[in-house]
């Protein structure tokens, strides 16, 4: 499986390490609502970010 | 010449503040690595090749490595810029320049210059426990402005402050400044590879986040109360250099550490493939990116990172000769691509969108894990 967040805001690689200040951004904004694309860039559904949410580290 | 032999240096009182040459040498003041400060002198720039950054968001704007500024997304602006401005015996600062004043800071705003200790490297002052050690912290300042500053020590939850304050009399002259703290006690202190402690200068704090200066408090401080407020002056400048945090009740004279050496302690923390001198995302030079053969199915093989780092980094990728981030160059075409499975130690494999197969995949790289 291909593990890697990209941040659309500058194109950048973010990994799934809780222990990366960018990680935990992102963690924070996703639990908050944030809205989350899959590889192929579409908008999950709000079921679909919920159980994706749920596997983060 | 003659030779002294003794077994025991005591001062007239029979103490262990005795002086040589102006200073008292200790068990802590003799040690090597004193200075738990990365880059104090401002010698490493990897991000900006020297170049002024703007600090207009609560993001993190680093000027040199280690060092970083955050500010507000409204109201004030200052620039940060490495500076070949500094005192006698050093060679680099770090300007702070007011290029949007903000006269009327609000109760929760906050302009700072910032350094963040691993808390591997402060594990020993066992802070948080009964046998916290001092500290004393020791740094080089100058301003166009005069009067009182301020800066804090915190801990990582940011629910332990020190607020401390030190005095400019003569503006435009650099002026040395010690501060002794003594050990927290409380709280707790991480000695993880989290954030052990957090030293903040204050160019400027609204009324929430500011406290007593020169006693520990169990709140959310970043400045101290009655301190100067920098951004409040447009056009005001502010420099520092030779920060240094050591243990403790004596600021010995600053630790110096080769370039080399200096430069090792940062790749932990941040990392290109740039050469030195060259701005990533700004420099096309042809000689800072790395050639990988693509594999057959077009995605191309990873790469170690110079040293290992504090955590698995966040990785910018940007195609040879291109300022645009997320592509690689993948035979001859920029195309989109992202480093994955990033590890401490390297990047595992670049996923190439199209990518073209048994060919050159040519790219810079970043690689960031600050605090």
């Amino acid at each position: 499986m291909f593990c890697v967040i990209v941040n659309l805001n500058g194109n950048s690689n973010i990994p799934f390490d809780p222990a990366n200040t960018d990680y935990a951004e992102f963690k924070k904004a996703v639990t908050a609502g944030a809205e989350l694309q899959d590889a192929s860039g579409n908008v999950m559904t709000a079921q679909a970010a919920k159980a994706f949410i749920g596997t983060l580290p | 010449m003659s030779t002294v032999r003794t077994n025991n240096i005591l001062d007239a009182s029979g103490g262990n503040t005795a002086t040589i040459n102006s200073m008292t040498p200790t068990a802590d003041s003799l040690q090597g690595q004193r200075n738990r400060i990365i880059n104090g002198a401002m010698m490493i720039d990897q991000r900006n090749a020297g170049a002024a950054i703007t600090v207009n968001s609560t993001g993190t704007f680093f000027p040199v490595d280690r060092f970083f500024g955050s500010g507000q997304a409204t109201d004030g602006v200052f620039t940060l810029q490495q500076s070949s401005t500094a005192p006698s015996g050093f060679v680099n600062s770090v300007i702070a320049t007011v290029t949007t004043a903000d006269a009327s800071i609000g109760a929760t705003q906050f302009y700072l210059f910032n350094q963040y200790i691993e808390g591997t490297n402060v594990a020993d002052l066992a802070w948080g426990t009964a046998s916290a050690k001092t500290v004393t912290l020791s740094f080089w300042v100058r301003s166009s402005l005069t009067g009182t500053f301020g800066g804090v020590i915190s801990n990582s939850a940011q629910n332990r402050s020190y607020p401390f304050t030190y005095t400019i009399s003569a503006a435009n002259t650099y002026e040395y400044k010690t501060v002794t703290i003594a050990g927290d006690t409380s709280g707790t202190w991480l000695t993880t590879t989290g954030i052990g402690i957090r030293l903040h200068f204050d160019l400027g704090v609204g009324s929430t986040y500011r406290g007593t200066a020169g006693s520990w408090a169990g709140a959310t401080y970043l400045g101290a109360t009655g301190a100067t407020n920098v951004i409040g002056t447009l056009n005001a400048t502010w420099y520092i250099t030779g920060v240094q945090l050591e243990v403790g009740s004596v600021a010995t004279p600053f630790e110096r550490i080769d370039y080399g050496r200096e430069l090792q302690l940062c790749l932990r923390y941040y990392q290109n493939s740039f050469n030195v001198g060259n701005q990533p995302g700004v420099s096309t030079s042809l000689s800072d990116a790395i050639h990988l053969l693509s594999w057959g199915d077009g995605n191309c093989s990873g790469f170690p990172f110079q040293i290992p780092m504090r955590a698995a980094p966040t990785v910018t990728l940007r195609a040879q000769g291109s300022t645009t981030a997320g592509q690689v160059s993948s035979g001859g075409t920029d195309r989109s691509a992202t480093a994955t499975n990033i590890g401490a130690k390297q990047v595992s494999f670049i996923a190439v969108t199209s990518g073209t197969a048994n060919t050159y995949t040519r790219f810079t790289w970043e690689a960031a894990s600050e605090l």
